[in-house]
């Protein structure tokens, strides 16, 4: 029986020994190429490849310059314009690069032998907290202290909207933990899920190979399994867009709370 | 399969990723990589292809105003030349007439003209006829004293003179 360890798939491990490096506020830090620093390079190699070969400038676009600006026109019809709207378009980039970013990394932690770097709860919650500490610097640049008129509910009697502001406030705060455990708990349950099946089809059919009988069901469920690996990876596919889609989609709904401030929502 | 290091003892008590080691690295990383993708997508991919989605959208609709531009020429001179149409068109049918009503004028003067000299024609043979008969007339009266004498010279033996006669006659036959 192979042993079932279906958190081993997250471990890291390094790949490249490096010496640490002083970093300024946390110290020696170890800066080593491990696992997920290599997926997160392979993925920004992989995006930086795709738009230096798509971010063409060609009138009539070829195929990889029409996915690119068929990425660009979600982003800009979808997220930033049709959330944000008119003042979303200087928030583009930074959308579309959590978003492709998330989407690249959670793809690739799909492919057989990856690394899925957004399962580690040490990315989630910097992306979640980079995401909160922008939509933070947004909402004080944009508004200076008429920022905090977001927490106060107006039209109704000071003690409600005192009482309201605690819980406006409360889920506010709480955001960067609910966008890191979001993606944190997608990938981390659709990888262990896939691992725990995966196992089943190795060891079910183990099982049914060492005799007949009762045994030979074994190979049934091995082969029930194998299909649920299958569906499930599919789940996981669309999954993998839908949480980078989802990450995008809170980053404008948060930016278009502290742009349009002034607009009421 | 297991790990010597530190973090094989996380797989077996719990999430490896809770193993608070690994994270200032990944969290480094992740900086340093998020920075110079941010980079690369404000500075030169999103501009890029901003600007030439912006260049094509200028580009289709400038040129469906020159197509624009240039069919309602095209029907403006379509317009133009119905009306020079119609206008040579009204001209041919004026030019036609004047032809016709001159023929017509032309006729009817030759007509005129014919009828005329046939007027004439016929006046003057009618004065001739008038004046053979009036001479015939006059030679009517010379024969009838001619015969008046003839028959007296015939029955009477006697004769008449002309003169005579012809006062006779002027009494019986008033001319």
């Amino acid at each position: 029986m192979a042993a079932i360890e279906p958190m081993e798939q997250f471990l890291i491990h390094k790949v490249v020994n490096l010496p640490p490096i002083p970093v300024p506020g946390l110290g020696a830090v170890d800066l080593s190429i491990t696992n997920s620093v290599l997926f997160m390079l392979i993925a920004a190699g992989l995006l930086s490849a795709f738009f230096f070969a798509a971010a063409r400038r060609e009138l009539v676009p070829g195929r990889l310059q029409a996915v690119a600006e068929m990425l660009y026109g979600m982003v800009d019809n979808v997220l930033t314009g049709g959330i944000i709207g008119d003042r979303g378009r200087p928030f583009l980039p930074i959308v579309f690069t959590l978003f492709l970013l998330i989407a690249i990394l959670n793809l690739l932690g799909l492919t057989p032998g990856g690394f899925t770097v957004t399962s580690q709860l040490a990315i989630t919650g910097t992306l979640a907290v980079l995401t909160f500490v922008i939509v933070l610097a947004v909402g004080f640049a944009r508004n200076g202290l008429g920022f905090f008129k977001l927490f106060w509910p107006a039209g109704m009697h000071p003690a409600m909207s005192a009482f309201l502001m605690v819980i406006e406030l409360i889920s506010f705060l709480i955001r960067p933990f609910t966008l890191a455990l979001r993606l944190f708990g997608n990938m981390l349950g659709g990888h262990v899920v896939v691992y725990i099946f995966a196992a089943f089809v190795v060891n079910l059919a183990l099982f049914g190979l060492n005799g007949f009988g009762l045994n030979t069901l074994g190979l049934l469920g091995s082969g029930l399994s194998f299909a649920m690996v299958l569906a499930l990876t599919a789940l996981d596919l669309v999954i993998a867009i839908i949480q980078a889609f989802v990450w995008a989609a809170l980053t404008c709904v948060y930016l278009n709370e502290v742009v349009n401030l002034d607009h009421g929502h | 399969m297991a790990d010597p290091t530190p973090a094989a003892a996380a797989s077996s008590g719990g999430l490896p990723q809770f193993d608070l080691a690994q994270w200032p690295g990944q969290i480094v990383w992740l900086l340093i990589i998020f920075g110079v993708l941010y980079f690369l997508f404000s500075r030169v991919f999103v501009p890029a292809v901003a600007e030439t989605i912006d260049a094509r959208e200028d580009k289709i609709s400038g040129d469906i105003g020159d197509a624009r531009r240039a069919r309602d020429a095209a029907r403006a001179e379509l317009d133009a030349a119905a009306g020079e149409l119609s206008v040579a068109r009204a001209r041919a049918q004026k030019v036609a007439m004047d032809a016709q009503s001159e023929a017509k004028a032309a006729a009817a003067a030759r007509q005129a003209a014919e009828e005329a000299r046939l007027a004439e024609t016929l006046a003057a043979a009618e004065a001739r006829i008038a004046e053979a008969r009036a001479e015939a007339m006059s030679h009517v009266r010379t024969i009838a004293v001619e015969t008046a004498q003839a028959m007296i010279h015939r029955l009477t033996g006697a004769e008449a003179s002309s003169a005579e006669v012809e006062r006779a006659i002027s009494e019986a036959i008033p001319s």
